[in-house]
């Protein structure tokens, strides 16, 4: 039997990048709030310490994919595989507990690509319903309470900041030094990418990063990484009006008969299943669980899934995916570059970001030089395995190689895509979420492109011997970023959220995450997401539940193709 | 409720000297220690052998117990619940692999003349893991080589391999995973490839572990930077 909670205002599904900022802002206007997440809520100082093997390799932080499997497949007649694809962590603060942090701004040029590009055969190109100005203020206020350091003045080409960074950033790594010299030499700009992380004498107050390089996919025992568990949840939970329910898996949103959604139902940790009733109901699960759950939540009105009259929900489906180069350097000739130093990244560059139709393809990512690991998984491609020469690849390369990483920025395609799997269930009995995806022609030579100028970057700084990775016949999901599964737009026929990520179908519902994403951008989503989500979070508390609506009215674009 | 965020210390320590099974039997120890010490073999620095990678592979094996050190490595972490069935259920999987792993490989040895795989010589031994892993002997990385790569679907994780991928990737867990799960004994494999590990966990987490030593101590980023104009106005 389902047993009843007492309503409150809002409820969030997913307490990461997208939830966080959310509780805050409406905890903060004296809303009352319930927070859910899947997950376990992990403190710091208790749970996380520097162990490669419990958190690389023995997915401590990731979903057990034997109890929360996904499923992948590159065309809709091959059956999926399970396989943990996008894997973020299962636990209050999401990704943002183990991410590197790259918090790069987006560019104005992100939000209006079909404007800038027009139809591209095969992909599915839309402009954002709003546009960078305004995201901006959002922008800045994460960058001031969230905490993410940067150099200010290094950006060459971008967009404009009402506001500096309140930290400046980590000094270069060995590495970091020579990627910095491989740029310089071949005219290229380069720069300390933000990072959702502080350092000495920054303008908040707080402790400066840890320096033990045990960071990308590790969770931070000193609370010094910038997490949405240690900012945004505490902060919402001072206000006295926000509750997080850990461990706790929401099955269904509920609807009434005329489609308006009535609350979540969901499995608390005994087990049992509560429903808990709300006035707006805000999804921030991630792209893939946030679409996957609409799926699931079939109704009389929504026989599709909820929300789901243009069929949309869970196509246009975008991953990113991280490619790279690494060079090797002569031990005998190089001093050592200290790969397992850093905080992941120690020198990027958006200097191929934007459009150059020369270059054979539309859009561009962001790059940056990043650690090559801790000894268990260096990076090192196409490694021996066993004998002599195992053994001597990691003494010869582990101090004396380096790697030059992508995010590649895919074009959304309708076909690329979640949806329920036929056959495949989880640890609760429900159908997981199925990712159908393959590259489009643009993501294969932008890969080639950028990958070979990442050689001649590893070349220029000294490598010896590069190995580009290009990308596969398919995504692999290892970025670790989802977008567009639950598409923005201005027409309820061709999107599924308007600018406020509302639903067109269902005024209160919101989906806070980068589901709503028309485009997948060339930088890491997370800075966006949460400023999406404030900005989203800003109109629900103060126009929304004060019961009036507004839109935004765009000025056109003039093309400058 | 066996919520992960509440799952009980155990205290447990692995004593990496140990010749205590918990898992294998005399032989199937004296047989994966073998095939572990040409994965990682002994030559001017120590290799598998003697960093323990024996007992860091015997206690992962022998049920779940050792799988999660605490934070501060002072024992284990009590999986409970669903994550503790799914955990059971991945190792009865890894049992059976190297249960019929070991046979594969006495069997294997016995067809290149010898008595069993322990007692073939080191060439016999490459000989049955070549046969075993289906793949030639790995050459040497060279710096005069050129060949591209292609992202596919992997993952670090040690489920659904063969045994001889599983046995491989157990070994170089062993040889470079922190001392506290039994092997990489007095950080031997950290020493043989210049990794400056922590002394201990609990060094990673109260700030005694540094590596801020093996930045790039003085630098300008004016000096570092193709374009870099710090803004003067005062926002």
């Amino acid at each position: 039997m389902v047993k009843r909670n007492d309503p409150v205002d809002v409820v969030i599904v997913g307490l990461g990048a997208g939830g966080g900022p959310a509780a805050k802002v409406l905890a903060e206007a004296g809303y009352s709030v319930v927070g859910f997440d899947k997950g376990p809520w992990l403190r710091g100082p208790e749970h996380y310490s520097g162990d490669e093997l419990k958190f690389q390799n023995r997915s401590y932080l990731w979903p057990d994919v034997d109890l929360m499997p996904r499923t992948v497949r590159s065309d809709e007649t091959t059956e999926g595989r399970i396989f943990n694809f996008s894997p973020v962590p299962s636990a209050v603060g999401g990704g943002t507990t183990h991410m590197a942090g790259w918090t790069p701004r987006p560019r104005p040029s992100d939000f209006i690509m079909h404007s800038l590009h027009g139809d591209v055969e095969g992909a599915s190109l839309a402009d954002w319903p709003y546009r960078y100005e305004h995201l901006e203020p959002y922008l800045t206020k994460v960058e001031w309470s969230y905490g993410i350091s940067g150099l200010d003045g290094a950006e060459v080409g971008a967009g404009f900041r009402s506001k500096r960074y309140p930290s400046g950033p980590l000094g270069p790594t060995k590495f970091g030094e020579k990627f910095y010299a491989g740029c310089r030499k071949l005219g290229i700009n380069a720069m300390p990418l933000p990072m959702s992380h502080l350092t000495e004498r920054n303008k908040l107050g707080r402790k400066a990063v840890n320096r033990t390089s045990f960071w990308n996919q590790y969770g931070d025992p000193t609370e010094t990484r910038s997490t949405v568990a240690t900012t945004y949840i505490p902060e919402a939970l001072a206000t006295g009006n926000f509750e997080v329910r850990a461990d706790s898996f929401v099955k269904e949103v509920v609807v009434d008969r005329n489609g308006k959604a009535t609350g979540v139902v969901y499995i608390a940790p005994d087990g049992s299943e509560f429903e808990q009733e709300a006035r707006v109901v805000i999804l921030a699960l991630g792209a893939i669980e946030s679409s996957r759950l609409m799926l699931m939540s079939k109704s009389a009105r929504f026989p599709d899934g909820l929300a789901n009259d243009s069929g949309l929900v869970g196509k246009n489906a975008t991953f990113h995916e991280y490619l790279f180069a690494v060079g090797l350097f002569d031990r005998e000739l190089s001093p050592a570059l200290n790969g397992f130093t850093g905080n992941y990244q120690s020198g990027g560059s958006m200097h191929f970001y934007e459009t150059d139709y020369d270059r054979g393809h539309i859009g561009g990512g962001i790059i940056a030089t990043t650690q090559i690991g801790q000894p268990i998984n260096p990076i090192l491609p196409g490694k021996p395995v066993w004998g002599e020469a195992a053994k001597d690849a990691d003494r010869d390369y582990f101090l004396h190689s380096m790697k030059i990483g992508m995010i590649l920025q895919d074009l959304p395609q309708e076909t690329n895509r979640v949806d329920l799997d036929p056959t495949v269930k989880d640890r609760w009995g429900m159908p997981v979420a199925r990712i159908t995806n393959k590259p489009h022609p643009n993501d294969t030579a932008m890969s080639k492109w950028q990958i070979d100028k990442n050689v001649e970057i590893l070349e220029a700084a000294g490598a010896v011997r590069t190995m580009p990775v290009y990308l596969g016949n398919e995504f692999t999901g290892n970025a670790c970023h989802q977008h567009g599964t639950v598409r923005m737009g201005t027409d309820p026929s061709k999107s599924v959220l308007n600018e406020w990520a509302q639903a067109h179908s269902v005024d209160n519902l919101f989906v806070l995450d980068g589901s709503g994403f028309a485009t997948a951008m060339g930088v890491n989503p997370t800075l966006t997401i949460m400023a999406h989500s404030w900005r989203a979070a800003d109109y629900i508390a103060n126009t929304y539940l004060k019961g009036r609506s507004e839109r935004l009215v765009l000025d056109p674009i003039t093309a400058t193709k | 409720m066996a919520s992960k965020s509440e799952w009980e210390k155990l205290d447990l320590t692995i004593d990496p000297d140990s010749d205590e099974k918990l898992f294998f039997s005399d032989h199937e120890w004296d047989t994966i220690e073998a095939a572990a010490a040409r994965i990682i073999p002994t030559d001017r620095d120590p290799g598998a052998r003697e960093a323990r990678v024996i007992v860091f592979i015997d206690r992962y094996l022998s049920g779940i117990n050792y799988h999660y050190a605490t934070a501060d490595g002072s024992g284990f972490l009590q999986l409970a619940g669903e994550e503790a069935r799914a955990a059971r259920a991945r190792t009865s999987e890894f049992q059976r692999l190297y249960r019929a792993g070991v046979r594969e490989l006495d069997a294997e040895a016995i067809r290149h003349g010898a008595e069993d795989f322990v007692s073939a010589d080191e060439e016999t031994q490459d000989a049955v893991l070549v046969v075993i892993s289906g793949s030639p002997k790995p050459t040497h990385v060279r710096l005069d080589e050129h060949e591209v790569f292609y992202s596919r679907l992997q993952g670090n994780s040690d489920t659904g391999k063969s045994f001889f991928d599983t046995l491989a990737l157990h070994v170089r867990q062993g040889f470079y995973a922190d001392p506290v799960y039994g092997g990489n004994k007095d950080q031997i494999g950290w020493k043989v490839i210049g990794f400056p590990g922590p002394k201990s966990l609990k060094d990673t987490m109260d700030g005694t572990y540094t590596t801020a030593p093996f930045f790039v101590q003085d630098y300008d980023w004016k000096d570092l930077l193709l374009t870099y104009e710090p803004p003067t106005d005062d926002n």
